[in-house]
């Protein structure tokens, strides 16, 4: 599920990196009123989430050659990491540190809403589903 | 820019230098490579390939002039020489082939020694060759040394070599595929991949506001370059984080392999050792 989850937040930051940086251009590449920390600490999200995505694959790849691959824990895992990461985005990067806004000159209460809420959305079904593989019957998380 | 004005006028010495040590880089490992093939050693056409493009990329980052503006284009230079080709050559394993190569003898014995000696064993500490690497690219963007190089071709050239072989430096120790004395674990160099990806990651970014200091590049072409380095090392990065994650797989399959063996051996009931279905 770890491995699951990884993935998730990788595939999540890199989707919210493409689309909403690259396709939409709505979240600006730097919008110099980030300060320093903010800065830091994307430029080590940004590289976690290139390392992530990697270490999350082939740790996947080594769970599925020990036969060891639960599907239902590996789903739970992506969406908690994909919803993990929204949420975590939407507050701790957008809000707190300011690296960026989700979109420029428009009201921002609207997309913050539906940015975090997505996320705990997101987070819910996953959860929900952690809870469905622990309860399958002889379904144990095969990392504890 | 000056240093460009030069390009365009002919090759500066520096230029020639790297191209050389490009092409004989490439021509000795060719050479100890077919050694090896008619003593009749297996050595893999793998690294051999990728030696070759890596030494050949230098010769190219050296010689053409990449398209683009000014900064653009010196940045492409620098990702080239600086990070990719690096890359390329230390997957090639320069060092165990040379060791292989080699005739028993004077030679050989002065290649371990030095590669094993404790200023080298300092030099290839994942992060010592991070901190000569990044360190080296924050002083030369964050500082007045990119102007300053601009001006004085000595200095121009003494960068230049610094990145690349910086460059290599980080490669090297990071993948550690080569036989040193001291082998670092993959926390280790995962760490400093982290701490040397982020190091980069942020310079672009300053770079994309803030031009190195005593230029005068042109808004549009700075952006284009900081973001050329922004993603640009993101696949180095990633290839790198691939290197440790190729080699974390095998040690794994490795340890698993062993772990079923044993359970078999010892004829116990067999509990799969990890996980069950």
């Amino acid at each position: 599920m770890a491995a699951a989850a990884l993935i998730g937040v990788a595939v999540m930051a890199t989707v919210d990196e493409i689309v909403f940086h690259q396709l939409l251009g709505w979240h600006h590449f730097y919008d110099r009123s980030t300060p320093a920390v903010g800065l830091l600490s994307d430029g080590l999200l940004h590289t976690a989430e290139l390392l992530a995505l990697v270490a999350g694959f082939v740790m996947w790849a080594d769970l599925r050659r020990r036969r060891a691959l639960s599907p239902g824990h590996a789903w739970a895992g992506l969406l908690l990491g994909l919803g993990g990461f929204q949420l975590f985005d939407g507050l701790v990067d957008h809000k707190v540190l300011r690296v960026h806004q989700i979109r420029y000159g428009v009201e921002l209460l609207p997309y913050d809403l539906a940015w975090n809420a997505a996320g705990a959305v997101l987070l819910l079904i996953g959860a929900g589903l952690a809870l469905r593989a622990r309860r399958a019957p002889g379904a144990k998380d095969p990392e504890r | 820019m000056t240093a460009h004005e030069h390009a365009s006028a002919g090759l500066d010495a520096w230029q020639v230098a790297a191209a050389i040590i490009g092409a004989l880089a490439v021509a000795l490992y060719l050479g100890a490579a077919r050694r090896l093939g008619r003593r009749g050693d297996a050595w893999s056409w793998r690294p051999t390939a990728s030696f070759t493009a890596g030494g050949l990329s230098l010769v190219a980052a050296a010689t053409l002039e990449p398209p683009g503006e000014p900064f653009t284009a010196h940045m492409a230079q620098h990702l080239v020489a600086g990070m990719a080709a690096p890359l390329l050559m230390a997957l090639g394993r320069p060092l165990t082939l040379a060791l292989r190569a080699l005739r028993p003898g004077a030679r050989r014995r002065g290649l371990l020694a030095v590669a094993h000696s404790p200023p080298v064993s300092w030099l290839v500490f994942p992060p010592t060759a991070a901190v000569l690497d990044l360190g080296g690219l924050w002083l030369l963007y964050r500082t007045p040394l990119l102007a300053a190089a601009q001006e004085r071709p000595w200095l121009h050239a003494a960068v230049h070599i610094h990145v690349v072989a910086a460059g290599f430096l980080l490669a090297f120790s990071v993948c550690q595929l080569d036989p040193l004395r001291r082998r670092w674990s993959l926390p280790w160099r995962a760490a400093t991949l982290l701490a040397a990806g982020t190091a980069h990651a942020v310079l672009a970014k300053t770079l994309y506001a803030t031009p190195p200091p005593g230029t005068g590049f042109a808004v549009p072409d700075l952006r284009t370059g900081a973001q050329l380095m922004y993603y640009g090392g993101d696949l180095v990065e990633l290839g790198l984080a691939t290197v440790l994650a190729v080699q974390w797989y095998a040690v794994t399959g490795r340890t698993h392999a062993r772990a079923l063996r044993r359970a078999r051996l010892l004829q116990e009931p067999v509990t799969p050792p990890f996980g069950r279905r």
